[in-house]
Parts: structure tokens; C-alpha cells; sequence
């Protein structure tokens, strides 16, 4: 077999927030998960594309019809659109990394648990003919495979959707050894403007603006200096110190998830508990929010003592761990499963 | 990093069978917690305490010649059986007192990797067209409702004892071990199922010697082995999964195939047999060695009916196992 005709293996993060896309070529990009459509014709003229993705979508998005595709972690039931857009971002990514003409395309998909818990056979259809080959795996097995974290390991993947929880034990995870939180990147947007409003309710901003602040400036515990943003209030830029909404903001996160990690460890036979307390591993955009793996190592010491690292390439390491997934698999493996 | 490879390369067969399993439409298990077993392993465990004096002395007949096959040396005198004839007549426990449902099924592609097994006058070796027949074989027996693990995915060295560890491991319900045949005398034909048992044909011993070969067990082991089988039950199953993929493989392939000869269903001491802990057999399915087995074995079409026709065996005996009163034959 010579080498142009070898499938081009591509592994993709398909996240609530950002999607992200690593070839056996090499190659890698990330997208924001955002898919629009110019709303008319002359949307169409003056943008001069059919249609845009990720960071230019955003920016053109009062001449877009805009989706992002997988609020809550879910494709929408029933929204074409929604549903379209999936499709769109994923054949996008693909096209990044560049096949080449004729070559054929394997790719693992990594979604968010609970799009795979609720709705595999919505998402597979949802998917189909974006690739001539594929999987779809839920995204913190994914993280998990890549990093070879795969005994007594418990992998919290803090997405903008959800935040999925996963005990590897060396074998596949049963739902017993997953979970799925609503508390993430996106609850922690929505508490921080709540914040803001209460405090300062002629303030005006959008999600947009409280999803910058959050990823420029969250943190858990003690901040680094005072978080300052400006705000329209009565149609005047005004300066607003916002570092106690934030850290309020973002340290609600920190009973939900920890509760979550008592119920899974609850469930690990007792030899384990050790290993998997000091195997506690942070993935996604979420897991380099400053001060919370230090903070959830403290509610781990509650019973006894944890360790908690984050993932160092947060950005690639599910499009990484589907990579791994995807060059491991057999030629006959693919065969089974026709994009 | 032996035990990382093989974590990984059952992750990787759950995911795939899992992602066949939504392409072919059935809803995701709810719960694919490990299933708890221990009273099934323990009524076994029981049953082989029970039966298995009497292995020894089966087993001793069956030790086919070789390298893996060495006779085994006689225990010390603490632990030594009395001498096979003072034995009382192992009890006959029938199977139908356990309607256990199957449910895990483990496909064993033989061969692979450095062993490639026989040549097929094709081009084609056995390990290739193994691997192909049991990866046609698992979406067949997964849309059946069966959980399928296959010992091997890939084109790789795996040996029996590791193919029997993991199909121990993996609690599967039935093993099933996949060949194909080679003799000198290229007009032969025919099919032949094997289940574990004694053997005098000096053909099925010589079977055994080769497909034995590259274990990976020493003799303390397979000592160990013939002192753990229980024979009448795990036979009897054995036997009866084998008359249903026999009948399965007969009937199918003979239409596709009319010269194919019928060899059998037979008792043989395969190893991997012997090491695996639920019931199990071994079909030679055709002969490479001959030239129409062979030119047919390279069409995907046929491999699909072989496929076919140990899904409908397995299937058979499956359903025989569910029916009350059922024997396990079909």
C-alpha cells in the first residue's frame, strides 16, 4: 500500500464550546463550535461565503444565523439546523487537516457523555456520510485513551456544556462509572452575568463578553490581582471590579464536582480508592481555571488524600486521545462502521 | 506495557462493537457493569471439585505427542490420586439442571502475527482468513443480542495461553476457536468440530501437536490445567456446542460447496481447550491445502456464509440452552 492511499486517520473533539481536530498527518486546528448561515442575500453578498465557522462566524454573527450546535452537551432533538450545523463543523474540521484527493477519511469522534448517553442514534444519523469511516466515543474515554490513563484513573473533563466524569478500571466505562454534571463552563457564564446584574443592574454586556471575562480571568481561592472589565451602564464605558462574582462564580463549581467524585469513588472497590483518589486527572477547557485542581485536592483530603493534576494540552488532548483510538483500530475494525 | 497493549486493544473491540451496536440499531445497554457471576463460578468451581478425579485419567490418554505435550509426571505421594481405576464413576450431571443463558461469546481467530498458520495455495494464509471469518461473524452474533469479544483483532502473535486467559478473564459464556485445515493429501475436503476430550486417531493427534504449538505454557501449568477442568460437564456442553456448530457449518457450507466432505464432530485435546474455563470447541472449517476450498475461501462471499454458518450454529445452541429442559444441542 503506498502511502498516498493510506486513509488519513483523524481524531476530533466535538465540544460544546470549541472543537478540535489532530490528523496522523500531523496536523491539528481548533474552532469554536459555532456554525452560521447568512441570514439572506445580502448577508451572502457582503460576507461572500455560504457559510462560516468558529471565530469569524462569532464576529459576523448579526448577519448569521448562528448555532452552536451542542448546548448542554446535546444535539437538539428535532432541529435540523442544529443537527446541520454538527454535520457542517465536522466536515469543516476534516477539511482542515487537508486530505488529500481520493484519500480516504477514518475518524474517531469524541462527544460530550451525555450526547452519547441520550442520543447515539440521533448523533450517529446526525453524523453520517462527514467521513468514510467512523466512531464516536464519549469525550473523557477519549482523554483517558490518549493519556494511557486507563487503571484506576478518574478523568473530569469540565467542558463549556457539562462536566463528564469517567473511572477507567481497564476496561470499557460502564454508565456506573460515569457521570454527567450541567455545572460547567456555561454555569459558571451564566452565574457570573447573574452576579454582575444583581450587583449592577443597569449594566449592559453579553454572553459573549461574560464567556471572554470567564476564560480570561476565572480562578478558584485567591485571584492574582483585581478582575476589572468595562461595561456599558446608562450608555457610558464604565470599569466594574467583578473578582468576587468571579471567584463566586467559578467556585460553585466546587461542590457539585466534588460531590460527583465521592459518589464515583463510593463506587470503587475499596483497594482502589488510594489509587484512584491520587489518579484524578482535569480535562477541558475548565481544568486551567487557576486554584481549583488545588482546591478539589483539598475536598479529596476530606477522606484521606488526593491528587489532582490537569491535562497539559487541554485543548488537544480529546482530538489527541481520539487520534490514538483511531490508529489503533484495525483496517477490518473500520470496515464495520461506514461513516 | 504488555498488560497496557491488551487493556487497549479490548478498549479499542468495545468501541467498536458498541459503535456496531448503534449502526445496527440496538438501544445502548443501560447498565454494561461487569455481569455478577459469582454463583454461576461457584456452582461450576463445586462441579469441578466433584469431577475432576476423574480427569487425570482422561486427561492422561488425551496428552497428545510434542513439545507441549509431554506426559505429566506423577504428583508427589502426598498428593497423589489413587490410581485412576479406584475412581468411582463420575456422576452424570446434566447441563439442563443449569438453563443458563449465553451471553458473551469469545471468537478465537487462530493463529496470527508470527504464527501464520497454514498456507492456503491461494496466496492467502490461515491467520489472515481466521481473523477475516471472525470479524464477519461478531456484528452477526452482536444484532443476535451476544456480547462478542474476539481474542485477537489484528494481525498479531498471540499465544493460547494468552487467548485462554482471556477469554477466562472475560467470563465469556462459550469460546469458540477458528481454523482451517492443511494436509499433504490436497484432495481432501471436508469439516471437522472439536471439542475437548481423549483422542486415539492418530490424525486428530497430530492435529492437536500443531495447533498446539507456541502455547506459551510450561508443563507446570498445563498440569495445573487438566487438574482444574471438569470434565463431564464443561465436555458435554463442549460436545453439544460442537454437534450445533457442525450441524450449523454442515448444512450451510454444503450448499455453497456440495464436495465439502462431512469429517465430523470429534473430541480432541487442544490446548486452548483445555486452558479455557466455559464451553468451548475448535473448528477446522475447510482445507486450504485444497485448491477449491482454497479459491473459495478467497471470495468474501464465501467467508461471509462460513461466517454465516457458525452464526447459526452458536445461535442454535444459544437457543437450545434458553428453552426449559433444553439439552444445549439443537
Amino acid at each position: 500500500m503506498t502511502k498516498k492511499s493510506e486513509p488519513l486517520r483523524v481524531g476530533i473533539d466535538l465540544g460544546t464550546s470549541r472543537s478540535s481536530v489532530s490528523a496522523s498527518s500531523g496536523a491539528r486546528h481548533v474552532v469554536d463550535s459555532y456554525v452560521g448561515w447568512p441570514v439572506d442575500t445580502v448577508a451572502r453578498k457582503v460576507i461572500k461565503k455560504s457559510i462560516l465557522f468558529g471565530r469569524e462566524a462569532l464576529d459576523h454573527r448579526s448577519m448569521l444565523d448562528l448555532h452552536r450546535p451542542l448546548e448542554r452537551g446535546l444535539i437538539k432533538e428535532g432541529s435540523e439546523k442544529d443537527e446541520a450545523a454538527v454535520r457542517e463543523l465536522l466536515r469543516h474540521l476534516i477539511s482542515l487537516v487537508g486530505p488529500e484527493d481520493g484519500q480516504k477519511v477514518f475518524a474517531v469522534v469524541g462527544v460530550p457523555a451525555e450526547a452519547l448517553r441520550v442520543s447515539r442514534q440521533h448523533l450517529r444519523n446526525a453524523v453520517k456520510g462527514i467521513a468514510d469511516s467512523l466512531m464516536i466515543v464519549s469525550e473523557p474515554f477519549a482523554v483517558a485513551y490518549g493519556m494511557d490513563a486507563l487503571l484506576h484513573t478518574m478523568i473530569i473533563d469540565i467542558g463549556a456544556g457539562t462536566t463528564d466524569f469517567c473511572v477507567m478500571n481497564g476496561r470499557y466505562p460502564t454508565e456506573d462509572e460515569q457521570r454527567t454534571l450541567l455545572h460547567a463552563g456555561d454555569w459558571v457564564d451564566d452565574q457570573l452575568a447573574t452576579y454582575i446584574r444583581t450587583r449592577q443592574p443597569e449594566a449592559q454586556f453579553s454572553v459573549h463578553m461574560v464567556r471572554e471575562w470567564k476564560e480570561r480571568w476565572s480562578f478558584v481561592g485567591e485571584p492574582k490581582g483585581p478582575v476589572m472589565v468595562t461595561v456599558q451602564v446608562g450608555g457610558k464605558p464604565t470599569s466594574l471590579d467583578i473578582t468576587n462574582e468571579m471567584r463566586r462564580a467559578c467556585e460553585g463549581l466546587l461542590a457539585p464536582i466534588g460531590e460527583a467524585m465521592f459518589d464515583l469513588l463510593a463506587r470503587v472497590e475499596p483497594e482502589y480508592h488510594e489509587r484512584v483518589r491520587n489518579n484524578v486527572i482535569l480535562a477541558g477547557g475548565g481544568s486551567q481555571v487557576p486554584g481549583l485542581a488545588e482546591a478539589l485536592e483539598r475536598t479529596l483530603g476530606e477522606v484521606g488524600s488526593g491528587k489532582v493534576r490537569a491535562v497539559e494540552d487541554p485543548v488537544f488532548a480529546g482530538s489527541n486521545g481520539s487520534l490514538a483510538l483511531a490508529l489503533d483500530a484495525a483496517e477490518s475494525d473500520w470496515e464495520q462502521l461506514p461513516g | 506495557m504488555a498488560e497496557l497493549a491488551r487493556v487497549k486493544r479490548q478498549l479499542v473491540s468495545d468501541v467498536v462493537r458498541e459503535n456496531v451496536e448503534t449502526l445496527h440499531g440496538l438501544p445502548p445497554r443501560p447498565l454494561r457493569r461487569p455481569r455478577q457471576r459469582r454463583l454461576r463460578g461457584g456452582l461450576w468451581r463445586a462441579l469441578g471439585v466433584v469431577v475432576a478425579p476423574s480427569l487425570l485419567f482422561v486427561a492422561a490418554s488425551a496428552l497428545p505427542t510434542g513439545r507441549a505435550e509431554r506426559p505429566v509426571p506423577s504428583r508427589p505421594a502426598a498428593a497423589a490420586p489413587a490410581p485412576a481405576t479406584s475412581f468411582p464413576a463420575p456422576q452424570a450431571i446434566s447441563p439442563a439442571a443449569f438453563p443458563l443463558e449465553v451471553r458473551k461469546i469469545v471468537l478465537d481467530p487462530g493463529h496470527g502475527g508470527s504464527d501464520p498458520g497454514a498456507p492456503a495455495t491461494v496466496g492467502l494464509w490461515e491467520k489472515e482468513i481466521t481473523l477475516d471469518v471472525a470479524q464477519r461473524l461478531r456484528p452477526l452474533l452482536a444484532q443476535a443480542g451476544f456480547e462478542v469479544l474476539l481474542t485477537r483483532e489484528r494481525d498479531e502473535t498471540v499465544s493460547l495461553r494468552e487467548r485462554a486467559q482471556f477469554a477466562n478473564f472475560q467470563r465469556g459464556d462459550l469460546f469458540v476457536s477458528i481454523h482451517f485445515n492443511a494436509l499433504p493429501t490436497r484432495s481432501y475436503r471436508g469439516i471437522e468440530t472439536y471439542h475437548l476430550g481423549p483422542t486415539s486417531d492418530p490424525h486428530v493427534e497430530r492435529l492437536a501437536g500443531a495447533e498446539n504449538r507456541e502455547s506459551g505454557y510450561s508443563l507446570a501449568d498445563f498440569r495445573r490445567l487438566l487438574e482444574g477442568v471438569y470434565v463431564h460437564v464443561r465436555q458435554q456442553e463442549s460436545r453439544q456446542l460442537a454437534e450445533a456448530i457442525h450441524r450449523g457449518l454442515t448444512t450451510t457450507l454444503v450448499r455453497g460447496n456440495p464436495a465439502v466432505r462431512d469429517s465430523g464432530v470429534k473430541p480432541a485435546p487442544f490446548l486452548v481447550l483445555v486452558a479455557t474455563e466455559m464451553p468451548g470447541i475448535l473448528a477446522e472449517i475447510s482445507y486450504l491445502s485444497n485448491e477449491e476450498d482454497a479459491r473459495l475461501l478467497k471470495e468474501p462471499t464465501y467467508r461471509q456464509e462460513v461466517a454465516r454458518a457458525l452464526f447459526e450454529g452458536i445461535r442454535a445452541y444459544a437457543e437450545a440452552r434458553r428453552r426449559p429442559g433444553g439439552k444445549g444441542s439443537a
